[in-house]
């Protein structure tokens, strides 16, 4: 007698679930939402204010519901890969402009030339040219880039302007030229009796893009005209020896061993890091460091850094109706980047780069003046492998275990293998 | 005797999960290590046979981390045996407290490797860390625990030693309680010394236990990935990247799945070469 009352019981539960979720299916195609997801990396304060750039649009277009979600960059790319070739991924998505290639290698990223153009207000024109390459594949474009993040210079202020650099008007500035620099890596060090440093002036954060970022003011390169390895160009070499004079021969910077990089700098205990725009969000959280963002000086030839690029794109085999909200989606992203600049990007559209709200941006305007010398990773599928051998390549020589140019033959030579590989493996 | 088909249904669950959750996946992965199979390659996958096996023989980055991997388990396993037996017969001796420091061994373990890595990172860490925090006040230099090639290794198999103790010597203890202590009371009646009554009685009545912890902990050894990943990510010169680290790399980064596959295959060969070694070597010497 007790079963039969609880199985009824049981069953009246199940008929008034089962009658919530009609009705309120029932309201819901009413108002027939296109549901969109929207995948990303962006797990730390970047993905907070991207969120609300999105409640924001959720509440401006009603027929639409992108929902995001968020996880750390390395189980992002290998979930969105399984999910988006099993036609089960998000319909809008993230990838950096350096992994673009191995993406495109995998064929779901759908072309999205026709976003372009006055109906989504998102024009070709409003972005540099060297930005809109990277997801220019032949004639297609693949995405609509929506920031910028180069590697720049974080100084802490109050101790450039105690070694004296200052502009007439008594504001901080950061050196700019390879003199400049040493000089202030000289005037801001602080060495305790005991030869020990309690502040350095400079210190190597990551060094691969470190090294990265030097590359192109020596006007090095990674591949040559001919699409072939060249590592050991002599521009890679000057950048390289340039990181390891600093570390081991005039000893300005803590030794690998004891590389403080960006914690350093947080602490006080280094003046000055190479580091990328995206670090910002990190320093805005502390209330008793001054500082300020500047390009990194000219330590080659020539102005310039590296940078790389969040790109907005879709999958290819969307709906009519998902490709168009998709689509006002990434046009209102887009429209709408200078809030995301806000968390530490630089825009990667002219127009909004140029607006006053960007200027007061201080640490992402000064970076963005290093746009016309960036160079972006290249663009190859076996990128992963490439920054592989860099990174060991830098730590041999910064280990003082053998010069620049043997290191990075020794780069070159096994990346030319794993080219080759991936161009048989594809063609076969 | 015959059995009866309700065995069967009480064996299906289990028999079930088994298959799918087992035996599909070994077999998708053998299948795989014999295919190049790029997840980022629009051709299809193609039969390629023992090829992904002989370049992974002769890839230097994974002969590389096949060394890193049997240095970890050569100087994890011993020292993780020797400390947990050290400590078992220390417990076992103990009259009081002996269940508040078996409480406190075991503690470490219960950690995720990840929580447990972090604090790790933190007591190593070159500037700022606990460890060269306490050589500083007694006038020693800064150790550079993680980033120093010779020291790297050394420091890993440190934090998974606290990590795994616990579980090694309560294992242990529970072995050396389970001996008749007549015994014990024989050789005490026949004037053993303590030393001989440990060589002659307790080693040989815990031999299978130990025979156990050793082979349970050389696959752990083998397998290592957590703490590498978290504490050095594989460096200095990935001089501690293990093969489960670059099995994960060149799966999960560069999507060859199928050369992935046949790393796995080899990191199992090498696991059972090691515990059959093992497992001879040790009934031998009971023998």
């Amino acid at each position: 007698m007790m079963q039969r009352s609880y199985l009824v019981f049981l069953f009246l539960i199940c008929l008034l679930l089962g009658s919530i979720k009609y009705f309120s299916g029932g309201i819901s195609s009413t108002t027939r939402k296109t549901e969109l997801s929207f995948w990303n990396g962006w797990t730390g304060p970047d993905g907070r204010a991207m969120l609300t750039v999105i409640r924001r649009f959720n509440d401006e277009n009603p027929d639409v519901q992108v929902s995001m979600q968020r996880m750390d960059w390395a189980t992002y790319y290998n979930k969105l890969m399984v999910a988006a070739m099993n036609g089960r991924g998000p319909q809008v998505f993230v990838i950096h402009a350096s992994t673009l290639p191995r993406m495109m290698q995998a064929g779901f990223v759908a072309d999205a030339s026709d976003l372009y153009g006055q109906k989504t207000g998102i024009l070709e024109s409003d972005f540099d040219s060297k930005v809109l390459t990277q997801v220019k594949y032949g004639k297609e474009l693949v995405g609509v880039p929506l920031d910028i993040h180069p590697q720049g210079m974080y100084c802490n202020a109050q101790m450039l302007k105690e070694a004296g650099f200052t502009n007439p008007n008594g504001t901080v500035r950061a050196p700019v030229t390879k003199e400049e620099f040493l000089k202030a890596i000289n005037a801001t060090q602080k060495i305790s009796s005991d030869g020990s440093h309690s502040v350095w002036g400079f210190s190597w954060t990551m060094w691969r893009n470190n090294f990265m970022a030097l590359v192109p003011q020596f006007h090095g390169h990674y591949f040559d005209d001919q699409g072939q390895p060249d590592l050991a160009c002599p521009g890679n070499v000057a950048a390289l020896e340039f990181m390891n004079e600093l570390m081991n021969k005039i000893k300005v910077t803590p030794s690998p061993e004891s590389n403080m990089g960006w914690v350093g700098f947080r602490q006080k205990h280094v003046a000055m890091v190479f580091d990328g725009v995206y670090m910002v969000g990190d320093l805005q959280r502390l209330d008793d460091l001054q500082y300020i963002g500047a390009p990194i000086p000219v330590i080659g030839d020539q102005q310039g850094t590296m940078a790389d690029s969040h790109c907005l794109c879709m999958r290819t085999d969307l709906t009519p109706k998902e490709r168009n909200a998709a689509e006002r989606f990434i046009a209102y992203l887009s429209k709408n980047s200078i809030e995301w600049a806000a968390a530490g990007q630089v825009p990667a559209r002219k127009s909004i780069r140029n607006s006053p709200a960007f200027a007061k941006m201080q640490v992402q305007y000064a970076f963005s003046k290093q746009i016309p010398g960036m160079l972006y990773p290249p663009r190859t599928p076996v990128l992963f492998e490439l920054t592989l051998e860099i990174d060991l390549a830098v730590e041999k020589v910064l280990r003082g275990r053998a010069t620049a140019l043997q290191a990075l033959q020794v780069a070159n030579d096994n990346v030319k293998k794993v080219v080759e590989r991936n161009r048989q493996e594809s063609s076969s | 005797m015959k059995p009866r088909a309700s065995s069967y249904l009480f064996v299906a669950p289990y028999g079930l999960s088994f298959l799918t959750f087992i035996v599909v996946p070994i077999g998708t992965a053998f299948v795989l290590a014999l295919m190049q199979f790029d997840l980022t390659s629009r051709k299809t996958a193609s039969f390629v046979g023992l090829r992904n096996f002989q370049e992974a023989l002769a890839d230097p980055y994974f002969q590389k981390a096949a060394i890193a991997t049997c240095t970890f388990t050569a100087m994890m396993v011993p020292i993780l045996i020797l400390t947990g037996l050290a400590f078992a017969v220390g417990l076992q001796a103990m009259r009081t407290g002996r269940n508040t420091i078996r409480a406190l061994l075991f503690l470490p373990g219960m950690f995720n490797v990840v929580v447990a890595a972090l604090i790790w990172r933190w007591f190593y860490d070159g500037e700022f860390g606990y460890f060269n925090f306490l050589l500083k006040k007694v006038g020693i230099p800064p150790v550079h625990w993680l980033s120093e090639k010779t020291l790297a290794m050394p420091s890993i198999v440190g934090m998974s030693l606290w990590w795994t103790l616990g579980g090694t010597t309560i294992v242990l203890l529970a072995a050396i309680q389970q001996v008749p202590k007549q015994l014990f009371e024989a050789a005490m009646l026949d004037g053993a010394s303590s030393t001989r009554i440990f060589a002659r009685i307790t080693m040989p009545q815990i031999r299978p236990v130990l025979m156990f912890i050793t082979i349970t902990s050389t696959i752990g050894a083998f397998q290592v990935f957590g703490q590498p990943f978290l504490l050095t990510q594989g460096g200095p010169e990935l001089s501690t990247r293990g093969v489960v680290q670059l099995i994960y790399e060149t799966g999960f980064n560069q999507y060859r799945l199928g050369y992935a596959a046949a790393m796995s295959w080899l990191l199992f060969a090498m696991i059972f070469a090691f515990v059959v070694f093992q497992f001879m070597l040790l009934r031998r010497s009971s023998d």
